[in-house]
């Protein structure tokens, strides 16, 4: 990926003005498929996913079953409509690989082994993809799973940081993703401080390693804070923050 | 080949009852009456990405659809005209029921009855959309995802793929040494017509339009019927395995044109909102 | 010693620090004590809790749930019990020890889409759960209304020691059937009332976890506060067990704070 433009200004903005440890606008809304026993709906720049999750349920076919715990199974697709040129609607390689790192990135967090010989399945559709859809399709995910009551040791979140005009930025964009140098997708269980999803693409060196890992935790950080407000906000409506009684 | 099968939602005899005593009196388990149909939400241009894009929630049915313009060979035996290739996915976020995998009988069935009323009410003009007769031409492709099935995934799918239609600006291609080039400006689509589908679904011997997924699954048959602004009708398909009467198909005729006139008004009102 | 009461959470919050003892959805991290789930928390001596406010119903042994009859093998019934896992009613149940299919025609007995009352008589992590319609009271549903509402909404329909659901049932002459499993069946003579059973039913589900609701409820039945709980008429309503360990109710957390305020006497 070799850039041929400057992508920050000599003002420090990016493409889309903000400045370099900015995260794009982030909406979360809980509970928008009736069907799902639990789902949530994300706007995360111009990210338009949703994620249903199905489960605990009944495994079919029965051989698939684990006698000790439940399976997860989870899908990242995208509609034909989400990206610049139509996309067919077959999953593509891109999608399969997606959808297993997806599944990676949400199992530290699910006590599956509360759910033996049952089934977990975690559906992740991008409607519009930006850059950065997987970690959306995550963070969208672990909302999903929270709302529909399955213990959990911890909300996963997702975010990536890069490398544009040799400088790390935090949750890069489209543009970014496609002309700068380095794209690190991470995905942060925040109490645990555990990191369940990390990828690269690009070349960096190792300083650069560490900071953009520091910066895409830090991004993770702040996506949570997001998740938590849309949980409580569906759940405890304005009452949110109670204090406790001591 | 397609073949009988397990219904896969069962209805608690209860609920049929409770369903059948209730439709007997006029009224449906929603409070609705037997010819009303759910309150529709629209929005229009969500998806920036596509040419033109809508989502449409009836009931609790919700649908998104996206419009995106190519360009590419015409189909064979129709070279002056553009190419409309219409699909419909049923997510596996839209029910309990649905596997993810190809396309079902009852997708595909789902797929081509919405791409009939778009198509065979010519509401595009796709003689418009002929670059070099023959060779190259506009595709526009109308994909439609449905998002959580409650029952009438025949007119919720239609309407999201007519407002996006409705909705969408089209690149302007031009050619130039033989190719198409995308010129960068925005037309509107040639549209002609306004296609409207109303379903309805036998129960015993009332006929009851837009049925939940409740309903459909204790229905006998059920009926799809498409008309345009004109008031002529475009496209039918009878659908399941029971039958209805002569009589009760004459009457649901007129039945879809009016209702269709009304659901007409509504997307005209909020496509042009959206723009 | 510390004690906390009605602290929302949600999955990864910390509740307390300390040598407290983990009971429902909460896991211990290090020195503190982590929720599992959404819900509301609670901790003090007896140790540390969360009751959920979402979340499937997993079958407990004992629990009467209402299930739905779907097939039926040679041997015995499938039912949807509303969980994870369908349940099994052997055909030895209904027809007696020297049951014979050749004999005895399972789908004229419990047809698919029949509703019963059962008890959960097995069930563990090897294998799908066992009921029974043997005793009093159970067996298959005849009429009423049918609704669903979330499992973990039912311990406050219920009430303490049924008070909820009688509250309910006295105001709109119905009777309601209660499955641990979140389905429920209201008859009554009067559709006036079934209807007006429902809306409060309803009510609860949707406000379970907020304070004052017995009051809103009282007020949607147009019940007045001091009429006192009259049970000589109806039958107790169908309430599972109290077993060594099923979950905090969410009407006990209210109900204590409610005697914490001195509007109730303990």
């Amino acid at each position: 990926m070799t850039q041929t433009r400057s992508l920050i200004d000599e003002n420090g903005k990016r493409t889309d003005g903000r400045t370099g440890d900015q995260l794009r606008e982030i909406k979360i809304t809980v509970g928008v498929i009736k069907n799902a026993d639990g789902s949530a709906f994300i706007e995360f720049g111009m990210n338009k996913i949703v994620a249903a999750v199905y489960g605990p349920r009944e495994v079919h076919p029965k051989h698939m079953a684990l006698p000790d715990r439940c399976v997860l199974r989870c899908r990242y697709h995208m509609t034909p409509f989400s990206t610049d040129t139509r996309k067919n609607p077959a999953p593509s390689r891109r999608e399969v690989e997606i959808s297993k790192v997806m599944r990676e990135a949400l199992e530290p967090s699910l006590m599956l082994e509360d759910y033996p010989r049952a089934a977990i399945d975690v559906y992740v559709e991008v409607l519009q993809a930006d850059g950065g859809s997987r970690c959306a399709g995550i963070t969208a995910a672990s909302v999903a799973l929270a709302d529909a009551g399955i213990n959990m040791r911890d909300i996963v979140s997702a975010c990536a940081a890069g490398k544009v005009d040799d400088r790390i930025v935090l949750d890069i964009n489209d543009t970014e993703d496609k002309e700068g140098d380095a794209d690190m997708p991470v995905a942060y269980m925040p109490h645990l401080e555990q990191v369940t999803l990390l990828q690269l693409d690009g070349v960096l060196n190792e300083d650069q390693f560490n900071q953009c890992l520091d910066e895409a935790v830090k991004g993770c950080k702040m996506v949570y804070e997001v998740q938590r407000k849309a949980l409580m906000q569906k759940y405890f409506g304005n009452e949110t923050e109670l204090k406790e009684e001591q | 080949m397609s073949s009988s099968r397990r219904s896969t939602i069962i209805v608690e005899h209860l609920r049929k009852q409770q369903m059948w005593d209730s439709i007997s009196k006029g009224k449906r388990l929603d409070g609705r009456t037997l010819d009303e149909i759910r309150p529709i939400e629209f929005e229009v241009g969500l998806i920036k990405k596509a040419n033109g894009s809508a989502r449409v929630k009836l009931g609790n049915s919700e649908v998104v659809a996206g419009v995106k313009v190519e360009t590419g060979e015409p189909f064979e035996g129709l070279e002056n005209k553009g190419a409309l290739i219409l699909s419909a996915e049923v997510l596996p976020t839209a029910s309990p029921y649905i596997e993810p995998g190809p396309p079902d009988e009852e997708t595909v069935e789902l797929a081509r009855v919405v791409d009939r009323g778009i198509r065979e009410s010519e509401m595009l003009d796709l003689s418009k959309l002929a670059l070099i007769p023959g060779e190259i031409v506009y595709v526009i492709f109308v994909d439609c995802s449905v998002i959580n099935a409650d029952g009438n995934l025949f007119d919720a799918t239609s309407y999201a793929a007519v407002s996006a239609l409705m909705n969408s600006k089209l690149p302007v291609f031009e050619i130039r040494d033989r190719k198409a080039v995308d010129t960068g400006e925005k037309q509107n689509p040639p549209l002609t017509t306004v296609p409207i589908s109303i379903t309805a679904v036998r129960i015993g011997e009332s006929v009851i339009l837009d049925p939940t997924a409740e309903e459909e699954a204790c229905m006998d048959a059920r009926i799809t019927i498409t008309t345009n602004s004109d008031q002529n009708f475009a496209a039918v398909q009878k659908g399941s395995t029971g039958a209805f009467t002569v009589e009760q198909l004459k009457r649901a005729a007129p039945t879809a044109r009016i209702k269709g006139e009304e659901i007409r008004a509504k997307l005209r009102e909020s496509t042009k909102a959206g723009k | 010693m510390q004690e906390i009461r009605r602290k929302y959470v949600v999955p990864g919050d910390r509740i307390i620090d300390g040598n407290f003892r983990p009971l429902f959805n909460v896991i211990r991290a290090g020195n503190s004590i982590i929720s599992t789930r959404i819900g509301i928390a609670e901790a003090g001596r007896e140790g540390v809790k969360v009751i959920p406010l979402s979340g499937i119903y997993i079958p407990r042994v004992n629990d009467i749930v209402i299930g739905k009859i779907m097939h039926h093998s040679s041997l015995s019934w499938d039912v949807d019990i509303n969980s994870c896992f369908s349940a099994h009613l052997p055909a030895q149940d209904v027809f007696g020890r020297d049951f014979s299919p050749a004999r005895d025609d399972m789908g004229r007995e419990l047809a698919t889409g029949d509703l019963i009352t059962a008890r959960i008589i097995a069930f563990d992590r090897t294998r799908d759960p066992m009921v029974t319609i043997q005793d009093k009271d159970l067996g298959k549903v005849p009429r009423g209304e049918f609704i669903k509402i979330s499992a973990t909404r039912v311990p406050r329909l219920i009430g303490k020691r049924g008070s909820m659901i009688q509250t309910i049932e006295q105001a709109t002459h119905t009777r309601v059937l209660i499955g641990q499993n979140g389905i429920i069946v209201v008859t009554g003579r009067n559709s006036e009332g079934i209807k007006l059973a429902v809306r409060a039913i309803r009510m609860v589900e949707e406000e379970a976890h907020t304070p004052n609701l017995t009051q809103r409820v009282k007020t949607l039945l147009n019940v007045s506060d001091s009429a006192p709980a009259d049970t000589s008429q109806l039958a107790q309503p169908q309430i599972a067990p109290q077993n060594e360990e099923s979950q905090p109710t969410i009407q006990e957390v209210e109900e204590e704070l409610e005697v914490e305020k001195g509007e109730k006497a303990p």
